[in-house]
């Protein structure tokens, strides 16, 4: 086990060091000058001169990528264009909101989608409408699920806000940046229940998809699992039906679930972006959709790297999950 | 003993009454079990023999409470187990039935096992409690069980999972204990062990067995009463030397006689049951035996026969001919044909190939993320002269395949030479021919490929392609079939096709007939048999099975642990085995005798070969001497002194002892 950390995490390593190597030829190749961006249209050739030296952007191009790379190993992403702020620190202020909704989306895709398998298989009533519903749901994408939601929930039932993370003016911002987890900290129930109904639409919105593809491989994967020759074992001993499900059959299907979810969080970051557009949602979406713009590189940049991280890192985490869940998987 | 004789007042653990079982099976109606009646007596072993298809599983199922609801069995009748009929019961009661009154051992103990949960969880699942489960598994005789608690079942041999499959099935002192087809899957020395282990914990424990089996062999070793099914009903029940010795249901008959058995005649084609097993989807009216019945008479096929009794009431029979005609039946034998027998080995042929001091290891993972290194062959020489066939026998793991993949140039080895003569590169055949013949093409275009290689006109490639189909028994129609259209049967006579059909200097055969019923079994051998005679090629045959072996081989070696421990003339070897390890395989080889002792000990691993004498551990004549790490036993002939022993020319032998061989 731990050789397989250990390979994964030099695997993960390499596919960033990728990653910046991307970023970085791409920042070469954009045909946008930094240099105007920052100093405006109308700055001097000896000012454009002097400042292209100041940021070494006359240096060859391999000591460009070291201090690229050097400089994101201290986590200096560089200066947002448009915010003259550190990228990271721009970050830090955005991802918080972010992060809650993408969690939040995760955690009910993956309730869904548990739900949606183990209903359709096990045949409970009711299974074969919660299925259709989903499937409907699934077949648009995110943000017309988001603007649908918007329209019924908010517009005509009034159910539901459509519009930021609260409605309390003097909710905590701190300490995790996490309204629900600062709701509860500082023993605020009732902003805990607003955050979740600000939450809900544009999370179920990014879930509902997803949910559908892990659930249509869990429950596969559990329809086979169902009739191997162990379950039947299991059956034989005099298992209750739910002993077996439990210790037999969920084990061994949640091995392909687990890569699809891997999969399906990219794609989640995407919807993720979208959806705070359309909700308001004073996430990363809304800084990258600012910074697009007006070209800020640096803060494009950072996102993109973030994401990639982050990508990267939760499909290792469910390498790791696997390998824990199936004995036999080996480095 | 308990009461194999039993009169049928005998209290019964099971019980099954006029059975029926039905499935739907893309669209057609599948009659798996029809009209089924029999007893399960307290104590007793039951054998339940029968062909693939004959509803021994389904029947198995049925008693479980465990008839898969995603086919959507229709059942008729009464399957009572411990007062309870396990058809119409509630699941929660049939549950309880399970978890008191039955125990269930499977065929593939490698599936049957929960790959991610410990053994030691699954046992405890059974018995209850951890410290049971560590008394289940030093009961069934798993060696060193304390640490075995903690393994998962890849880490364990086929042999000890069957064994932790038996100690879940005896937890909590069941009644009766169900064993579908449990050493089919095992290498004959495992499957006597696990058959002597079946037998000693029925004695201790004191409950049923009904074991199933396809081979009559099996089932005569263990079982108090012998009772065989065809086509979902009863052929034939009653006691075990009354069915063996006087066998009154024709198919009880020709099973008999199509099993090989290490006396079987080898110069007479290997007598195959007419046709093909039973298809449920389409069972005949009247009797399901009639058409490949060699005594069918025209009320066969319209009155199903009823079990009545012979004789004796315990001992029952579904047939409508007379007892005598089956005894008669009993006693014929197939003619002998110049056509058939197969030609002495000439003796001064050359050699077709022959390979030398030939070395082979694997990189394999060895667990936590290490690699081992483990020895498939290690230094083995073999000559195959022309025309001749050479068996090679040993148990799984002792690097019978690798060996005909070296020759076949599908693996590359370390060390030593491979030559092969004038016919260029040999043909293989595998065991499951299934998976070795291309999905997607047709047979005409499998047979093309090898054709094409020749250069030959489209028109006379089509020619050969069905004169080889036809060769092997198949009928034109074939030639535009794809090999999922095709039954097991037929898709391995399309692989010899294919094989022969441009016919090669040496055939390679790896176990074709291991995956086969044993009418479909024989067929397949005489057929080798007879494109060996018509081709003049050499034959390498492996097989894990010494009556087939003999059957087909002039010469037979012996592996173990990826050397030829004894080599010679196939029925000398079989009647005087010389090599420790070839008595042992011969003696666990079942039949209609008494038990055969269980050779000890588990087959050791390639990983970590035993020093010296590899087989040293299990060896009854191992002295001090034969662990030595610098020994290195060569096959040499055998001498004593300076004499050669009988028969010595050809029979050569590894063993350090010669004197006490
Ligand atoms: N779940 C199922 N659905 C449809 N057909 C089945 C099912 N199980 C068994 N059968 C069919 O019933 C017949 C008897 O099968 P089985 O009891 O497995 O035979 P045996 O164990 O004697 O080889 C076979 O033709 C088999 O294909
Ligand atoms: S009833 Fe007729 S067909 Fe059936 S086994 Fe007897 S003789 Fe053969
Ligand atoms: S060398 Fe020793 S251990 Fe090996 S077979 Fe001969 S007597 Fe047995
Ligand atoms: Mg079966």
């Amino acid at each position: 086990m731990l050789i397989l950390v250990a390979k994964r995490l030099t695997a993960v390593v390499l596919i960033l060091l990728a990653l910046t190597a991307v970023l970085f030829a791409l920042e070469q190749t954009s045909t946008s000058d930094p240099i105007k961006t920052m100093l405006g249209p109308g700055a001097s050739q000896a000012l454009v001169a002097q400042k292209r030296a100041e940021l070494g952007l006359d240096d060859p191009i391999a000591a460009q990528y070291a201090r690229y790379v050097t400089d994101l190993v201290h986590g200096d992403l560089g200066t947002s264009y448009r915010t003259r702020r550190a990228v990271s620190a721009d970050i830090a202020t955005f991802l918080p909101a972010t992060l809650e909704l993408a969690l939040f989306g995760l955690v009910t895709a993956v309730l869904l989608a548990v739900a949606f398998a183990v209903a359709t298989t096990l045949r409970w009533p009711g299974a074969g409408a919660f299925r259709l519903l989903l499937m409907v749901g699934a077949s648009a994408p995110a943000f017309l699920l988001a603007i649908g939601g918007i329209v019924v929930f908010y517009r005509e039932l009034g159910w539901l806000p459509a519009t930021g993370r609260t409605d309390f003016v003097d909710a905590p911002t701190g300490p995790t940046g996490l309204l629900t987890v600062d709701a509860l900290v500082h023993g605020r129930p009732a902003v805990l229940g607003d955050a979740l109904q600000h939450l809900l639409l544009p999370g179920l919105a990014i879930a509902v998809g997803p949910a559908v593809s892990i659930g249509r491989v869990l429950r596969s994967s559990l329809v086979t699992t169902l009739r191997t020759d162990y379950t039947r074992t299991a059956r034989a001993k005099g298992l209750r039906e739910v002993e077996v499900m439990r210790k037999h059959v969920l084990r061994n299907s949640i091995g392909p679930a687990l890569s699809m979810t891997g999969l399906q969080v990219g794609l989640m970051f995407a919807g993720v972006l979208v959806v705070e557009l359309i909700f308001a949602w004073p996430g990363l979406g809304q800084y990258t959709a600012q910074s697009i713009p007006v070209d800020d590189f640096p803060a494009i940049a950072g996102v993109m790297l973030l994401l990639g991280v982050a990508y990267v890192l939760i499909n290792t985490v469910v390498d790791l999950l696997q390998a824990a869940a199936d004995p036999r998987i080996e480095a | 003993m308990r009461a194999p004789l039993a009169p049928p007042t005998t209290a019964l653990v099971a019980e099954v009454v006029d059975l029926h079982v039905g499935f739907t099976r893309n669209g057609r109606q599948v009659e798996a079990v029809r009209g089924l009646d029999l007893q399960v007596r307290a104590g007793e072993v039951l054998g339940l023999v029968g062909e693939s298809g004959s509803g021994k599983s389904v029947l198995s199922l049925a008693l479980l409470g465990l008839l898969p609801e995603a086919s959507q069995p229709r059942t008729r009748g009464v399957v009572r187990v411990a007062g309870i009929d396990m058809l119409t019961a509630s699941p929660q009661v049939r549950r309880q039935v399970r978890r008191d009154t039955l125990g269930a051992v499977f065929q593939d103990p490698m599936t049957s096992l929960n790959p991610t949960m410990r053994i030691g969880r699954q046992v405890a699942e059974a018995a209850g409690s951890g410290a049971e489960a560590l008394r289940l598994l030093r009961a069934v005789g798993i060696p060193d069980p304390e640490r075995r608690l903690g393994s998962f079942p890849h880490e364990l041999s086929g042999g000890l999972r069957q064994r932790v499959m038996i100690a879940m099935a005896v937890a909590g002192h069941p009644a009766l204990v169900v064993a579908d087809e449990p050493t089919t899957a095992l290498d004959v020395t495992v499957q006597a062990q696990v058959l002597a282990l079946v037998r000693r914990l029925r004695d201790d424990i004191g409950c049923s067995v009904l074991l199933i089996t396809h081979d009559l062999g099996v089932a005569a070793q263990v079982a108090d009463r012998v009772a065989v099914m065809y086509a979902g009903r009863l052929a034939e029940v009653g006691p075990t030397a009354a069915v063996l010795q006087a066998p009154s249901h024709p198919y009880t008959v020709g099973l008999m006689k199509s099993r090989l058995s290490l006396t079987t005649d080898r110069h007479r084609p290997v007598q195959a049951l007419r046709g093909g097993a039973p298809d449920p989807a389409d069972v005949p009216p009247g009797c399901g035996y009639a058409p490949r019945c060699p005594l069918a008479m025209d009320p066969c096929s319209q009155t199903v026969p009823d079990p009545l009794p012979v004789g004796t009431s315990a001992h029952l029979r579904a047939c409508l001919a007379e007892p005598s005609r089956v005894q008669d039946l009993a006693l014929t034998a197939a003619p002998v044909t110049a056509a058939t027998a197969v030609p002495a080995q000439r003796v001064d042929a050359g050699w077709a190939a022959r390979v030398g001091g030939i070395e082979k290891t694997f990189r394999v993972k060895a667990g936590r993320g290490r690699k081992a290194t483990l020895s498939a062959l290690r230094r083995v020489s073999l000559d195959v002269r022309e025309g001749e066939s050479v068996a090679i026998v040993g148990e799984s793991g002792s690097g019978k395949s690798t060996l005909l993949r070296v020759l076949a140039g599908l693996e590359q080895h370390e060390r030593g030479e491979v030559e092969l003569g004038r016919g260029g590169r040999p043909q293989m055949v595998f065991q499951d021919a299934g998976a070795s013949l291309t999905p997607w093409l047709t047979v005409g275009e499998l047979l093309d490929e090898r054709l094409r290689t020749e250069g030959l006109p489209r028109q006379e490639r089509r020619t050969r392609a069905l004169a080889a189909l036809a060769k092997v028994g198949l009928p034109e129609a074939v030639y535009g079939a794809r090999a999922s259209e095709l039954s097991g049967g037929q898709r391995q006579r399309v692989a010899l096709a294919r094989a022969t059909v441009v016919p090669p200097e040496v055939l390679l055969c790896d176990e074709p007939t291991s995956a086969l019923d044993v009418s479909l079994a024989a067929t397949v051998l005489n057929l080798v048999q007879q494109l060996r005679r018509e081709l003049g090629m050499a034959v390498v045959f492996v097989t894990h099975d010494l009556s087939v072996a003999r059957i087909v081989a002039d010469r037979i070696a012996v592996m173990y642990l990826g050397r030829i421990v004894e080599l010679g003339d196939a029925e000398e070897v079989i009647r005087s085995p010389k090599h420790p390890y070839t008595k042992a395989l011969l003696a666990a080889v079942p039949d209609f005798g008494v038990a055969p002792p269980a050779l000890k000990g588990e087959p050791a691993s390639p990983l970590s070969p035993p020093t010296g004498c590899a087989f040293h551990p299990r060896c009854p004549l191992a002295v001090p001497d034969c662990a030595q790490p610098s020994l290195d036993v060569g096959l040499e002939r055998l001498r004593v002194g300076a004499d050669l022993l009988l028969d010595a020319d050809s029979r050569r032998v590894a063993c350090i002892r010669p004197k006490e061989l």
